[in-house]
């Protein structure tokens, strides 16, 4: 039982202190958690602690593979204004 | 005392509300003589100070605790000068080098701060080592630190322990339910706090903080983003607070918001104030300072002096191959400190008796907005090719005063409206908006012809020679040749 960072984490180091377990380290292109040591902070704290100050939505996948925080949860942002943005974008 | 308001529009107007005329002396002198006299020398604060002293940012500190609409965290955040998580953070170590390699080179620098890119107070461990290890190494510069202000209370006592000069929080509310409209989220005690909730922690949190650093006799400034519609009446009350607790400045910017940002703001489209609407607000705040108008919003990793950007010469490579004998150079800059201080002092003294014995009070002419090129000195030294940036000045018949910077390249990169196709040349004209006449130790052909078509009459008629005089000089031509007929003339109305 392990949370995963993946590649859309910019690498802001806010979850590395946070965790209990001592589970994130620094590395390129970005930040990762060792999936041996991962507790899913199982017996220190409710949430992960990880998933609870990363900023960037989509970032960090709990053992399903699921984004513990899905598109729009943190910025407020619905998906499709999002989307509707960048299509403009990229229009340009 | 009132609490001095700061301006920074990005396009000031070229009106001259009544309020903020003619008070150029004054607001500076309100200061309690303990305040005054930090302030007088600091490159933030004191207008002509900036023209001689210089500060730097490093990037020492990446993670945040909250999140705020206006900022997208991957990238520079242009609401509060502080880089993106993307351009290079420093270790405390290699920030120590950086800092003691630009002071022995630039003995101007005497201000070193740490904004971001993250919350300085969101890396205590990283700031303080920086901070420590600056206060022992390098005396005599002194620090800066902004901060959310959500860890502030905890490291009110170590700040205390530091060479800190002053500490800005960002404070853009005192109400919740509005916090709620701009701070989506906290983490705060293991948790991530959204809404009300979270807004109302970190406002107490924010204003126990400056409580605690006001009983411990550190400076505290004051920043809030304007945001229409959603704070901007709100201000008003902010600043009242923040005034009663004791803070000494009360900055309010403009919001800055594009979609392509990527922020909620952005995405959303809530729209940043007009220059009017800025000005309103602040005059409604308590007036207007002279003095502070020159914050530039300034880039947070840039290095140099006014209008000069030497961060390529300062890159860690270089600087690990530098040799720093920093005694020797503190030696040095006392010398040129106290150089400086003399001409500072003896331009004071000047231009207060010129003052004096000034008196246009009898034009009855319509304030101008003209540009100048500087390197520092508050002459008039910089081609018009080479300036990366220009000093906004009005000048009127109450006197010359300065209003802002502008970034030759700041209306770029973003703008809808600026298509690839326009040259360095025509974004600079256009960053010169408002503007009348631009002066310059010299001007090219080419850009000569554009200004004019611009409708701005470039001028290198006085280079070397004082911004102030040289401004007033041509302000009087213009007076003379007919160009400043009163009919827009609304101060006096
Ligand atoms: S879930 Fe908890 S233990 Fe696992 S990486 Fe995140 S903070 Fe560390
Ligand atoms: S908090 Fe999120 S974005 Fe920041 S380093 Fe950790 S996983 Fe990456």
């Amino acid at each position: 039982m392990a949370v995963k960072i993946i590649e859309s984490c910019v690498n802001c180091h806010a979850c590395l202190p946070v965790c209990p377990s001592n589970a994130i380290y620094e590395t390129k292109p970005h930040f990762m958690v060792d999936p041996k040591k991962c507790t899913e902070c199982e017996g220190a704290f409710a949430d992960f602690q990880c998933a609870s100050i990363c900023p960037i939505e989509g970032a960090i996948l709990n053992s399903f593979g699921e984004a513990i925080n899905p598109p729009g949860s943190l910025t407020g942002i619905p998906p499709e204004k999002m989307a509707a943005a960048m299509a403009e974008l990229q229009a340009h | 005392m009132q609490l001095p308001v700061l301006n920074d529009a990005p396009a000031a107007k070229s009106g001259c509300s009544a309020s903020s005329c003619g008070t150029t002396d004054s607001q500076m002198d309100s200061l309690p003589d303990s305040i005054r006299e930090k302030v007088q020398n600091h490159p933030c604060y004191s207008e002509d100070a900036h023209h001689y002293f210089a500060r730097m940012h490093v990037a020492v500190a990446p993670a945040c605790n909250i999140q705020c609409h206006y900022c997208n965290r991957k990238y520079d955040c242009a609401n509060e000068s502080r880089p993106g998580v993307v351009s290079e953070v420093l270790t405390p170590d290699q920030a120590v080098k950086k800092t003691m390699a630009v002071a022995a080179n630039i003995p101007q620098m005497t201000v070193l701060g740490i904004a971001g890119p993250g919350d300085p107070l969101a890396n205590p461990e990283k700031t303080f080592e920086t901070f420590r290890r600056l206060s022992e190494e390098a005396p005599d510069i002194k620090l800066c630190v902004s901060t959310n202000g959500l860890a502030l209370p905890d490291s009110v006592e170590e700040l205390s322990k530091h060479n800190i000069d002053h500490v800005t929080i960002t404070i853009n509310c005192v109400d919740p339910e509005i916090g709620a409209k701009i701070y989506p989220w906290i983490f705060w005690n293991n948790r991530r706090i959204k809404g009300v909730k979270g807004a109302k922690i970190l406002i107490e949190q924010q204003q126990k903080g400056l409580e605690m650093l006001i009983a411990k006799g550190i400076l505290v400034k004051v920043n809030s983003v304007m945001i229409p519609g959603i704070n901007d009446e709100h201000l008003a009350e902010v600043s009242r607070v923040v005034k009663s607790k004791g803070a000494f400045l009360h900055n309010v910017m403009p919001l800055i918001a594009e979609a392509e940002h990527g922020t909620f703001y952005g995405v959303m489209g809530q729209r940043g104030p007009t220059p009017d609407e800025l000005q309103d607000l602040q005059d409604s705040c308590s007036g207007d300072m002279n003095m502070m108008r020159h914050c530039r919003q300034c880039r947070a990793d840039a290095v140099g002096m006014l209008g000069e950007d030497r961060g390529d010469e300062f890159t860690m490579d270089k600087i690990e191959d530098m040799e720093i004998d920093y005694q020797a150079a503190m030696e040095k800059r006392k010398v040129i400190h106290a150089a400086i201080q003399e001409e500072m002092d003896s331009k004071r003294l000047e231009k207060a008796r010129k003052v004096e014995t000034q008196n246009f009070a009898s034009l009855r002419t319509r304030p101008v907005l003209m540009a100048v090129a500087t390197s520092g000195q508050g002459v008039i030294n910089v081609h018009f090719g080479h300036a990366k940036e220009f000093l906004i000045y009005e000048a009127s018949p109450e006197g010359v005063r300065f209003i802002s910077h502008r970034k030759a390249d700041q209306y770029c990169g973003g703008d809808v409206s600026c298509g690839e196709t326009e040259s360095t040349l025509q974004t600079t004209i256009r960053s010169l908006a408002g503007c009348e006449a631009v002066l310059c130790s010299k001007v090219g052909y080419e850009p000569w012809e554009m200004l004019e078509q611009a409708g701005i009459m470039p001028n290198g008629e006085h280079a070397m020679e004082n911004i102030e005089e040289a401004v007033m000089v041509v302000y009087l031509e213009m007076a003379k040749a007919g160009k400043l007929d009163t009919e827009q003339l609304r101060a006096s109305a």
